[in-house]
């Protein structure tokens, strides 16, 4: 009988414990068994996340199943299902420059209460102000939270240099000079490489050499200003140095076609974003494996330092339903977080938003090109794209002017002026 | 007397409908799920498409949408851009489905004969039409590439191609795609043709050889006249789709180099569409090939059906 007493008690703390139990775990887990569907660029840190999902799925018990599309693929099926309304993704990552789009659209959660309501356990102080600006922020609206930043860098040959008794440039004007210097088609080699593909490719490439010298896209009034004096003299200038410098199939070359060019060899210097540093001492992908520096993008003499910034935030998805919401900003928190970006660095990700993944002792040694990505997010630009609603049609036509200019079909004043007219007739 | 029979007992009331009322709904019954179906899944779509073409619609800003008429092709009209997508797209067209159409007569007529290397000959024909477009202007342009393509780089060396290369050179570019189009479709325009020379009579052919024609005459005079409809089916299947052409372009030059060299119709209205979801312009470009290619192939019908009655009465 008495047994049978302590047998009842010990039950019913047994019970009270285990319902205790998983009262916690349900208040800690509330998102257990969630399936998030995520639409990915496939960068590096796609990949590298790829690995990680298992992790998040242990400590939540949500399971993010991802899906890595190249950028036409990405933008075309995220708007697709933002427009449609069909939730066919409840978290995707957002370039920079689809920001304006996005608000304008209502497209995404506006991420500002929520970041205000667990400021303390995001750490918004560490990320850096100029990423949490243009890797989702549109006049104050933060549409997609920074998740993998990049920094603008001038990337060049260390041994071609010390051949030629040449300085790494601190200016355009001395990047110019170097380029003209180190250009000998005679034994395959080129000073200078940039995109020169139509569309996209070619008018990344001169919006950001552009900015460094002292053009813009936009007017002082905020309304497009393509043909100003500074951006034709700028083109002008561009043309000459893409004639005499570039290997001769660079008109063809978009990002791809650049970075391969420098890997294989034939080009000194060229402009990039800083996520495709980690390939070039790989011997499995580089033949300048050890040869090459990374140094701060140059500006034309006498400007302020501009150097470009650029990367992904990750949106959530404004038509699935408020569970879903939530549970895509505990990842994106998880995601983004001081340990999980330390670890995605340690792995090759190659996206960087916060201050202390930049500066951790423990990367300086692999990946010794962080202290000119500190020195870029310090005092990047991340406003030389304008992240304006109309900013996919602005490129697009840019594009097409900066190309029909590289090729000899136009000058720069007239590709200029009809690009102008063709992009106010978008406004 | 009988005749006068039957056509009571045709209009013998049943159920208050003639026979010939119930045959006739029996048989609308029986088109009835085809007739919904391509409604459905052409006629409505159309007619979708023709009403979008007549608004200032983009997806990005719905609420926005307004109609503006005909406007939307007084700007594909008036501009050069697009009067540019539409030369070139009748540029392509017609060389590739012309140079496609003499060289698989040629690869049809070699292949004509039955034996064994002929048969693997016409199995191997088939990989270029198995293969994805857009895999194969991958291909292409790695294949081409003016600083390390296998063929560009020493055409560029020697000479053969300009100094940018095949597709950096406007005056080349759409050389470039004409030349990927016509290897890989000439093979599906041979096998069409060679179907076609196989179902004609050997006995006609024979005796024309016996009464000393030439195999000039031969196939002029019997060949061509008896191959029409299927010279027909080759040139408006490829005319058809050769209008749309898009992969090529997007995977190689991107409407490129310069001032639209390769811009095509089918590549602009998925740009303003799909990258820019300017979906009432984009209907427009739409439509304005759909028109095109009807009147191309009604040419060609036309065309071949006068040559036809010419030739066989």
């Amino acid at each position: 009988m008495i047994i049978s007493k302590y047998a009842k008690i010990g039950l019913a703390v047994a019970g009270v414990s285990a319902f205790a139990l998983s009262t916690a775990s349900a208040q800690d887990r509330p998102y257990d068994g969630m399936t998030l569907n995520m639409a990915s660029m496939n960068d590096p840190f796609a990949f590298v996340l790829q690995d990680m999902l298992p992790r998040f799925q242990e400590e939540t018990g949500i399971e993010v199943r991802l899906n890595i599309l190249s950028y036409p693929e990405l933008l075309s099926r995220v708007t697709a299902d933002f427009v449609g309304g069909t939730q066919g993704f409840d978290i995707v990552t957002t370039d920079n420059v689809w920001t304006g789009q996005f608000a304008d659209a209502g497209h995404t959660v506006v991420l500002n209460d929520w970041i205000e309501r667990d400021a303390e356990e995001i750490q918004v102080d560490d990320i850096y102000p100029v990423l949490m600006t243009s890797l989702g922020n549109f006049e104050g609206q933060q549409v997609a939270f920074p998740f993998a930043g990049y920094a603008n860098v001038l990337v060049y040959r260390e041994d071609l240099y010390a051949e030629a008794g040449l300085e790494p440039p601190q200016t355009m004007e001395q990047l110019v000079e170097a380029a003209y210097a180190l250009t000998r088609p005679e034994v395959n080699q080129y000073g200078w490489v940039a995109n020169g593909q139509r569309g996209p490719a070619v008018a990344q490439d001169w919006m950001q050499y552009n900015a460094q010298m002292g053009g813009s896209i936009l007017g002082d009034d905020g309304m497009p200003a393509l043909n100003s004096p500074e951006n034709v003299e700028s083109l002008r200038v561009y043309k000459a140095l893409f004639d005499d410098t570039t290997p001769p199939g660079a008109v063809e070359y978009d990002w791809g076609g650049r970075e391969e060019s420098f890997r294989q060899g034939l080009t000194a210097n060229q402009q990039t974003w800083s996520v495709a540093s980690a390939t070039y001492d790989n011997p499995d992908m580089s033949r300048v494996v050890g040869q090459v520096g990374i140094i701060l993008a140059p500006t034309g003499e006498g400007l302020e330092p501009r150097y470009g910034v650029g990367g992904w935030g990750l949106g959530i998805n404004a038509d699935v339903d408020d569970r879903r919401q939530e549970a895509a900003w505990e990842f994106v928190k998880w995601v983004t977080s001081p340990e999980i970006q330390l670890d995605m660095a340690a792995m090759g990700g190659g996206g960087y938003i916060r201050i202390s993944t930049v500066t951790a002792a423990e990367l300086q040694d692999e990946l010794d090109f962080l202290p000119v990505v500190h020195q870029s997010f310090t005092n990047g630009d991340g406003e030389f794209r304008p992240r304006i609603p109309q900013y996919p049609e602005i490129q697009d036509i840019l594009g097409d002017a900066v190309n029909s200019v590289l090729v000899g079909d136009r000058d720069p004043q007239e590709a200029l002026d009809d690009a102008q007219a063709r992009v106010m007739d978008r406004f | 007397m009988t005749a006068a029979v039957d056509a009571s007992t045709a209009n013998a009331r049943h159920g208050g409908m003639s026979f010939v009322e119930r045959r006739r709904l029996f048989l609308a019954m029986l088109g009835a799920p085809a007739l919904l179906y391509v409604c459905a899944v052409a006629l409505w779509p159309i007619a979708q498409g023709l009403w979008i073409s007549l608004h200032d619609y983009s997806l990005l800003r719905p609420d926005r949408r307004e109609f503006v008429g005909l406007g939307n092709y007084v700007s594909l009209l008036s501009d050069d851009y697009a009067r540019r997508a539409i030369l070139n797209t009748l540029v392509f067209t017609v060389s590739a489905v012309s140079i496609e159409f003499v060289l698989g007569f040629g690869l049809a007529l070699l292949l004509w004969r039955d034996s064994l290397f002929n048969r693997v000959a016409t199995a191997l024909m088939l990989v270029p039409i198995a293969l994805t477009p857009l895999a194969v202007g991958l291909v292409f342009r790695a294949l081409l590439a003016a600083d390390f393509g296998l063929v560009g780089y020493y055409a560029r060396i020697w000479g053969i191609s300009g100094p940018r290369g095949f597709f950096g050179d406007p005056g080349s570019a759409m050389g470039a795609i004409i030349f990927i189009d016509v290897w890989q479709w000439t093979p599906l325009v041979a096998l069409i043709l060679l179907a076609g020379l196989r179902a004609l009579p050997t006995d006609v052919l024979e005796a024309a050889q016996a009464d000393g024609a030439t195999a000039m005459q031969r196939f002029r005079i019997i060949v061509v006249p008896m191959m029409l409809p299927s010279i027909l089916l080759a040139l408006v299947l490829r005319t058809m789709e050769a209008f749309k052409l898009f992969d090529s372009v997007f995977a190689t030059t991107r409407g490129g180099p310069g001032d639209g060299a390769t811009n095509v119709l089918g590549f602009y209205a998925v740009k303003e569409g799909l990258e820019f979801f300017n979906v009432g312009f984009a209907s427009a470009i739409s439509n304005l090939m759909l028109v095109l290619v009807g009147v191309l192939a009604m040419t060609f019908i036309l065309v071949i059906r006068r040559a036809d009655k010419r030739a066989n009465g």
